[in-house]
This record gives structure tokens, C-alpha cells and sequence, in this order.
């Protein structure tokens, strides 16, 4: 079996946030790859510095130390060239839904003819045509996200960085939404990086799941998740996903199984 | 079957549910009816007061002399006139002091330590009372439009500037980082979030500036003026010209009442997003 190509290696990242009276190590010397067509999850404990790597990557935050290398590449970071979706949605809300998708196509500067044709193919991909001069405060908790998903996919990025995007979602819609992402995922060849605070999600989604310590964080274990499916119900109806689902709430020091 | 019909005759009447009493004069009509009614019944409460001798008329005019006198400054021309003046005044002061307060307040985002260096300046100006400049602006301006215009502006200006900086500060970092993460740059920053996140407090700013613009105007006029509302209230009152003095205020209420839907209306047309979606409203 060949070694996959790694598209993107964090090496040695460290970061510090100046405190009141000390700093606070976020960061301490993390390093893991990213293969090209990885979906990959980090997990670990609240406050361990999960957004700080997104935020690091994404060029919003410059590490104290350590390297980037894309494809090979040392990179300062990934700005302009990731998408980056949160928890919450994000719309701008003096937009209109095609306006918003439209803005990182503005941003770029793409043809305004060529990036309008692309933003409403995109919508009635994800079946949402029929809203494009909807204003986001109009829309579902679902739909908005669903909007946000398509403004993050439409710039199409080279590394997608999810940060806990359906976790404010209850779970119908968050399985729907799994599912969407998922298949976007497949047609558009994306590598993804998930930040989570669902090791279900984790598990059902990723094909690889990294697990942060406590703050400073370094890289505890990289688990491979080998389940046929990865679509959001097929992968949690497989017989091996308890199994990962417990090996890393144990990794996060969660009581799953009343065991001595 | 009886036996059924017993049961249900027996059994607790189901309670119907509580209508909400509406109140009869809580619709548009209703409450334009009641608007008027207390209009009109205090200006013949005060007119009757005059003419029973409760209240000198020679002190606090009368609702007949008012009406009588703007009838007559209809009729000659000089109310329209005098109230253009007022008006164009307040305008060009309004217009000229929002743009500038605005412009400067929103430029200050771009350096936070320019920002940092000119804001106890701007408290230091904001602290003095402007109308306190008007002698000396008047010393500089003349005594004509130009005097009141720059009143209208140092009044406004300093309101703009202030509440543009402060939003522009206040922008959703979130949908800052968003767009830098996208590649945008400061430029792109400014138009794509800046600009329209401060567009509904630089709005709301209009209400209050339409205001203090026509307190430069007026203030401005007190103080040396040959036309103008303000001119005609304060030459009436020194002549004890009551009823003179109540027009030129009644005058002058209507006008901010004008401009004050008229700021509504230019914000529904600039901040569709904003309207409401007749949303359910909480009776509490």
C-alpha cells in the first residue's frame, strides 16, 4: 500500500495568547498531516485550541513558531485559498442569499457574469433556488447553514475547515446536512478538516480523526476510521463504528462502559 | 342516547378559550381618531381658558390669533418663505455635517492609531456645548445663510462622526475574519462589511441630526437674522407677539415632524433587510 500524498503537513506549530499575568500556550509544537482528499476531524477537549489551528491555517492568526507546507511548499498560510465555515452562519444579513454566495466570487474578483452563473448553478444544486433574493433573516436555521455550505464550496478551496458548522442545528437537520456535505464532498474532490465536538460525527464522517490534549495542545493519537460508508446513517449503522466511538471517547477520558 | 346526552350535559362545560378583549380603538383609525380628538380638545380648552379670562391671552396667546395669523402669513407668502429659509438651512447644514461626521468617523477605522491619537480631541469637542460657538461663528460667518449653515454642521457633524466610528468598530469581527480568510483586503473589508454594517446607525443618526440642524438653523437665526422661522419667533416675542411666536413654533414642529417620516422612508428604501417580515409580535 502506497503512502497517501500529504497536501498539507503542520510542523512544530506552536501559539501563545498574552494573558493578564502569564501567556497562555495554546499550541504546543502540534504536528499532523492532511492527504490530498483527506476528511479529517479534530477532536479534544473544550478550550484546547481547536479554532486556533483553523484560525492559523486560515491566515487569521500567525503561530509563534513552526512550519506550513502545502504540497511540498513552506506557506505563511492558506488565505484566500481555504474555506472556512463556523459554527454559526455567517450570513451577511444586508444580503440577499445570492449576494451572499456571491461574495467570496466578488472578493476574488471573478467575472460578475461568469461568478452569478455559478452562484445559481450552486443553489439549485443544493436546492435552493427559488430563495436567491431571500434575505438570510427569512430562513431556517438549516437553510442558512446550507447557504453558508455553498457560499464556503462555491470559492472552491482547496482544503475546506469546518469548525463545528452543524453543532448549533438539532439533529434532523444536522444528519440531513452531514449528508449534503458528504456528497459535495465527493463530487467536488475537497479535502476537509472538521473541528468537533461530536465524536458520532467524527466517527460517521472522517476518514481520519486527530486527538488534541488538554491546552497546550499537541497531537495525542491519529486514528484511521475504516468504515465502508461514510454517509451520516450508513456510517453509524456500521458494526465497527461503536467500536471507534468508544476507543476515542476513552481517548478524551470519557466513561462510555461501566468497566473497572 | 339520553343517558349519552346526560353525561355530556353533566360533564364541566368546556371553558371557551378567553377571547383577548381588543381594545375597540387600537386600529389606524381608531388611534388617528383619538390623536385628533385630544388635539383639537386642548387647543379649544385653551382658547376658552383666553376667553373666560383663566389665562391671559397676552401671555400665552391664543388658539384663534394663531390661526387667524397664519392664515395671513399664508396669504402674503412670508410663512412659506420664512420656513424655506429654516428649511434650506437645516438641509444644507444636516447634509453637509452627517457627510463629513460620517466620512471622518468611518475613515478612523482604517487607523487604529490615528483613532486612538484624535479621540480625546473628539471628546473634547463633543463636550463643548455648540451652541456656545454660535457668537463666534457668526463673528466668522456673517449674518447671513452661512452663519446657520455651519451652526447645523458643528452640531451634526460631531453626532455622525462619533456614532460612524463606534459602528464601525463594532462591525461583526466574525464577518471580518470571514472575508480576510477568503482573501479580502482592508478595501474589501471596508466595502463589504464596514460601509453596510454602519449604514443603520448612520441612518439612525438622521433622526437625531434633523433635529439638532434645526436647532443650529433657529439658534443661528436668534442670534442676527433677517429671515427665517426662527427670526420671525424671536422679533415676535421680544414684541410680546404671542400668537406670532406660536405659529412660527407650530410652524417649525410640523417641519421636524416631516422630516422625521421622511428619515423613515429613506430607511426602509436603504435597509430592506432591515423591514420587518410582520413577524409574531408578544403580548405582554
Amino acid at each position: 500500500m502506497s503512502s497517501p500524498k500529504v497536501q498539507l503537513r503542520l510542523n512544530g506549530i506552536r501559539k501563545s495568547f498574552p494573558g493578564k499575568e502569564a501567556a497562555t500556550q495554546v499550541l504546543d509544537g502540534l504536528t499532523f498531516d492532511i492527504h490530498e482528499r483527506d476528511f479529517v476531524s479534530i477532536i479534544g477537549p473544550s478550550g484546547c485550541g481547536k479554532t486556533t489551528v483553523f484560525n492559523i491555517i486560515a491566515g487569521l492568526v500567525d503561530p509563534d513558531d513552526g512550519v506550513m507546507l502545502y504540497r511540498g511548499q513552506e506557506v505563511e498560510s492558506l488565505r484566500g485559498r481555504v474555506g472556512y465555515m463556523m459554527q454559526k452562519d455567517l450570513l451577511f444579513p444586508w444580503r440577499t442569499v445570492l449576494d451572499n454566495v456571491l461574495l467570496g466570487l466578488e472578493t476574488k474578483g471573478i467575472d460578475p457574469k461568469r461568478a452569478l452563473d455559478t452562484a445559481r448553478e450552486y443553489l439549485s444544486t443544493f436546492g435552493l433556488s427559488g430563495f436567491e433574493n431571500s434575505y438570510p433573516k427569512m430562513l431556517s436555521g438549516g437553510m442558512r447553514q446550507r447557504v453558508a455550505l455553498i457560499r464556503t464550496l462555491v470559492l472552491d478551496p482547496d482544503i475546506l475547515l469546518l469548525d463545528e458548522p452543524f453543532s448549533a442545528l438539532d439533529y434532523q437537520t444536522r444528519l440531513y446536512l452531514e449528508g449534503i456535505l458528504m456528497e459535495a464532498v465527493e463530487t467536488f474532490h475537497k479535502t476537509v478538516i472538521l473541528v468537533t465536538h461530536d465524536i458520532d460525527e467524527a466517527v460517521a464522517l472522517s476518514k481520519r480523526v486527530v486527538v488534541l490534549s488538554q491546552r497546550p495542545a499537541r497531537v495525542k493519537a491519529v486514528h484511521d476510521i475504516a468504515l465502508n460508508e461514510h454517509s451520516p446513517i450508513a456510517a453509524r449503522s456500521d458494526p465497527r463504528f461503536s467500536g471507534y466511538f468508544h476507543t476515542l471517547c476513552a481517548e478524551l477520558d470519557i466513561q462510555t462502559r461501566k468497566s473497572a | 342516547m339520553t343517558e349519552t346526552a346526560q353525561v355530556v350535559k353533566t360533564a364541566a362545560p368546556a371553558r371557551p378559550r378567553e377571547k383577548k378583549r381588543r381594545n375597540v380603538f387600537d386600529s389606524l383609525i381608531g388611534r388617528s381618531a383619538l390623536q385628533i380628538l385630544a388635539v383639537v380638545g386642548f387647543f379649544l380648552l385653551w382658547e376658552a381658558a383666553v376667553r373666560c379670562g383663566w389665562l391671559s391671552g397676552f401671555l400665552v396667546g391664543q388658539p384663534s390669533g394663531v390661526l387667524r395669523n397664519l392664515i395671513g402669513s399664508i396669504a402674503n407668502g412670508s410663512l412659506f418663505a420664512d420656513t424655506g429659509y429654516t428649511i434650506f438651512e437645516a438641509i444644507l447644514g444636516f447634509t453637509f455635517g452627517t457627510v463629513i461626521g460620517s466620512v471622518i468617523g468611518l475613515a478612523l477605522w482604517y487607523s487604529v492609531f490615528v483613532a486612538r491619537l484624535v479621540e480625546p480631541f473628539i471628546a473634547a469637542i463633543n463636550s463643548v456645548p455648540k451652541i456656545a460657538l454660535a457668537p463666534i461663528i457668526i463673528l466668522w460667518f456673517g449674518t447671513g445663510l452661512l452663519s446657520k449653515v455651519a451652526l447645523a454642521i458643528s452640531l451634526t457633524s460631531i453626532v455622525a462622526l462619533i456614532t460612524a466610528y463606534q459602528a464601525a468598530k463594532d462591525a461583526d469581527k466574525d464577518l471580518q475574519a470571514l472575508l480576510f480568510s477568503m482573501g479580502a483586503s482592508k478595501q474589501q473589508i471596508f466595502k463589504r462589511v464596514i460601509a453596510p454594517s454602519t449604514l443603520p446607525a448612520i441612518i439612525a443618526t438622521f433622526r437625531i441630526n434633523i433635529g439638532f440642524a434645526l436647532v443650529g438653523a433657529v439658534v443661528g437665526e436668534f442670534i442676527s437674522s433677517q429671515h427665517g422661522l426662527g427670526h420671525v419667533i424671536y422679533v415676535a416675542s421680544s414684541l410680546y407677539d404671542l400668537n406670532t411666536v406660536w405659529a412660527g413654533l407650530f410652524t417649525l414642529m410640523l417641519v421636524g415632524f416631516l422630516f422625521y417620516h421622511l428619515v423613515e422612508v429613506i430607511e426602509n428604501w436603504l435597509l430592506p433587510w432591515k423591514q420587518q417580515q410582520g413577524g409574531t409580535q408578544i403580548n405582554v
